[in-house]
């Protein structure tokens, strides 16, 4: 780390607590450290009263600042904090000479970095403006100390400030990896179509349209934006061209990983598409056994937790910004700089990468099995109304249709799926159909929402049913898929599943299942019978 | 509560825990100096939500006097 000298002159050692520092003494120009890598002068404006006395110290500050600029090295970065008035009784409230001498002195140490690339400023109001008085200052530490800011808030300063150092340093993150449906917009793409999701000028679209339109200026300042979202890529090509509201556009990302990958793949494809390491990427998501599997298979990634209330998504990009990717100014030599680093950078470390089976066991995935009753009902109902995208035959059917199937004898089972995460409630379906002499079995609708997809729960869910119809001594399991406009993520899954596809005619695909030997459920996904 | 005590010395003067012992007092550490004492005085409010008083914080130069100084406090 970094050896940091500084010029303070109130008690402020607790503040740089766990960093390389050493401090010049009070008001002590004249004994510095030469060996320091960089230099901080860190001057608050004394705790008094008198206005006179304050002016004439804080305009003696120019000189002293002059004075340490021809002393300290050439090439060594400085970095001056800008004065603010903390707390000064202001005798007169027509008087704003204090205020004028205070501004003088900030410009003043502005115009000197201007001329000259190793100084830096840090504006302290940034800090400060975050606390009222009586938490920033604790007079009995003032009067024991000389402390002037609160020592118990060195835990916050000290993230603030290594933000700044950061900053100037040129140290912050490169790449943004965005997730797409209830991120970047309200809802479900391929769900709620083009014209369903939310994003648009009032509640809640306009939270996220001014999100996109921060993410946007946001790569205009040089961080680089990629996609990686489990969606149909052509519905997100048809909402870039189509949605009129739309900021963030395909040109406006550098990579798309929009696929049913797991994201951790896509990301590390992404790191070595852009050549950057993973340990400057940052991932934005807003589901919660997303960012842990991204977290877990790629520990070196920065996943910041997701909001809870979507309102505060724009607060959140604000800290998202100031914690991963501010930067202090992008001159053409910064940007070299930037260059050299990417290269430095190369590839992070993967050995530490687990394996998908062992995410998808540590999410504690809990299948319930349940039987068609009064509570699920209107669920079931509801869910083959909605679901799209892992619905292999969409057919939709009102709370009477479901009953009349029972009647009929159908099978009607749904699944309610929890992880560590929490409940995701009911989000699976399989309705089966019994041909009249009970020889044969029809998978007449077998539905999972999107939410719960990608960690074995389909797989699993249909091996236990299977098991159960080779129990009640059915012989032969029928299927099919029916294509729809959206549900080509599932159009092999029987295949994959070892179905046999006995035709295939316009769209409709028809397989056949011998139910002679039961399927082995491995410990992934732990399943519960809840059955009557 | 004295091996809470003892935690937070250790913490605070950057030394092993088997070092403090039942009567450890400030002359038994040269690291104990006016700046790691305050250091221990906000680590101790923090730890035993207390706010200390400057008499207090004056005569707490042992772990005995912080003991029954924060006694006190809590009572």
């Amino acid at each position: 780390m970094d050896k940091i000298f500084v010029f303070r002159n109130y008690t402020v050692e607790p503040l740089f607590k766990g960093m390389n520092c050493s401090f010049s003494g009070y008001d002590n120009i004249s004994d510095i450290d030469d060996n320091a890598d960089l230099y901080v002068w860190f001057y608050l404006l004394p705790i008094k009263n008198n206005i006179d006395a304050l002016i004439q110290e804080v305009e003696d500050y120019h000189n002293r600042v002059e004075i340490i600029l021809s002393i300290l090295p050439k090439n060594k970065t400085k970095i001056f904090f800008t004065i603010n008035s903390i707390d000064t009784i202001n005798w007169e409230n027509s008087n704003n000479e204090l205020q004028c001498a205070i501004n003088n002195y900030n410009e003043f140490i502005y115009s000197k970095s201007k001329e000259d690339n190793s100084i830096k400023i840090i504006d302290f109001t940034d800090f400060t403006s975050q606390y009222n008085i009586d938490s920033l200052i604790d007079w009995k530490y003032f009067y024991m100390s000389q402390i002037v800011i609160n020592p118990k808030l060195a835990v916050p300063f000290n993230n603030w400030f290594k933000n700044k150092l950061n900053a100037i340093l040129f140290l912050r993150k490169k790449c943004l990896v965005l997730d797409l449906d209830n991120t970047l917009w309200g809802g479900i793409l391929g769900e709620d179509g083009i014209s369903g999701i939310k994003l648009g000028n009032t509640y809640p679209g306009n939270i996220y349209l001014e999100f996109q339109n921060n993410i946007k200026l946001a790569s205009q300042s040089g961080i680089i934006l990629a996609v990686c979202s489990k969606n149909n890529e052509k519905d997100v090509f048809d909402l870039w061209d189509k949605h009129a509201n739309i900021i963030l556009k395909k040109d406006d990302f550098s990579v798309l990983k929009i696929n049913w990958n797991n994201k951790a793949d896509n990301i590390i494809e992404i790191a070595n598409e852009l050549n950057i390491g993973l340990d400057s990427m940052v991932f934005i998501d807003d589901n919660p056994s997303e960012r842990a599997l991204v977290k877990l298979m790629i520990p070196v990634i920065e996943v910041p937790e997701f909001p809870k209330k979507i309102y505060e998504l724009n607060k959140f990009f604000k800290n998202v910004y100031n914690r991963y990717f501010q930067v202090y100014q992008l001159t053409n030599e910064d940007t070299k700089k930037t260059e050299q680093y990417k290269i430095n950078a190369k590839r992070s470390d993967l050995k530490k990468k687990i394996s998908f089976d062992d995410y998808i066991k540590s999410l504690e995935t809990v299948v319930e099995v349940q039987d068609l009753d009064d509570i699920n009902l209107n669920r079931i109902s509801q869910m083959t109304n909605k679901t799209n995208q892992f619905n292999l035959t969409t057919k939709r059917y009102t709370s009477e249709d479901i009953l009349s199937l029972k009647q009929e004898g159908a099978i009607i089972k749904c699944i309610s799926v929890k992880d560590r995460f929490g409940d995701n409630g009911v989000t699976g379906l399989i309705i089966l159909t019994p041909s009249k002499n009970k020889e044969e079995i029809t998978i007449d609708t077998f539905l999972l929402s999107c939410r719960i997809l990608g960690r074995g729960v389909e797989q699993t869910f249909l091996k236990y049913i299977i098991n159960g119809l080779i129990d009640s001594e059915f012989k032969v399991l029928r299927s099919s898929y029916i294509k729809s406009n959206k549900n080509q993520q599932v159009e092999s899954f029987y295949n994959k599943f070892g179905l046999e596809e006995i035709d295939s005619d316009n769209g409709v695909v028809n397989y056949k299942y011998l139910l002679s030997q039961k399927h082995n459920i491995d410990n992934k996904v732990k399943i519960i019978n809840n059955e009557r | 509560m004295k091996d809470k005590i003892k935690q937070v010395l250790a913490e605070v003067l950057e030394i092993d825990i088997n070092q403090i012992g039942d009567n450890f007092d400030q002359n038994d550490c040269v690291k104990w100096d006016s700046l790691h004492h305050l250091n221990l005085v906000v680590e101790l409010e923090t730890a035993f939500d207390v706010d200390l008083e400057p008499e207090e914080i004056g005569v707490m130069t042992s772990i005995n006097e912080i003991m029954s100084i924060i006694n006190k406090k809590q009572d």
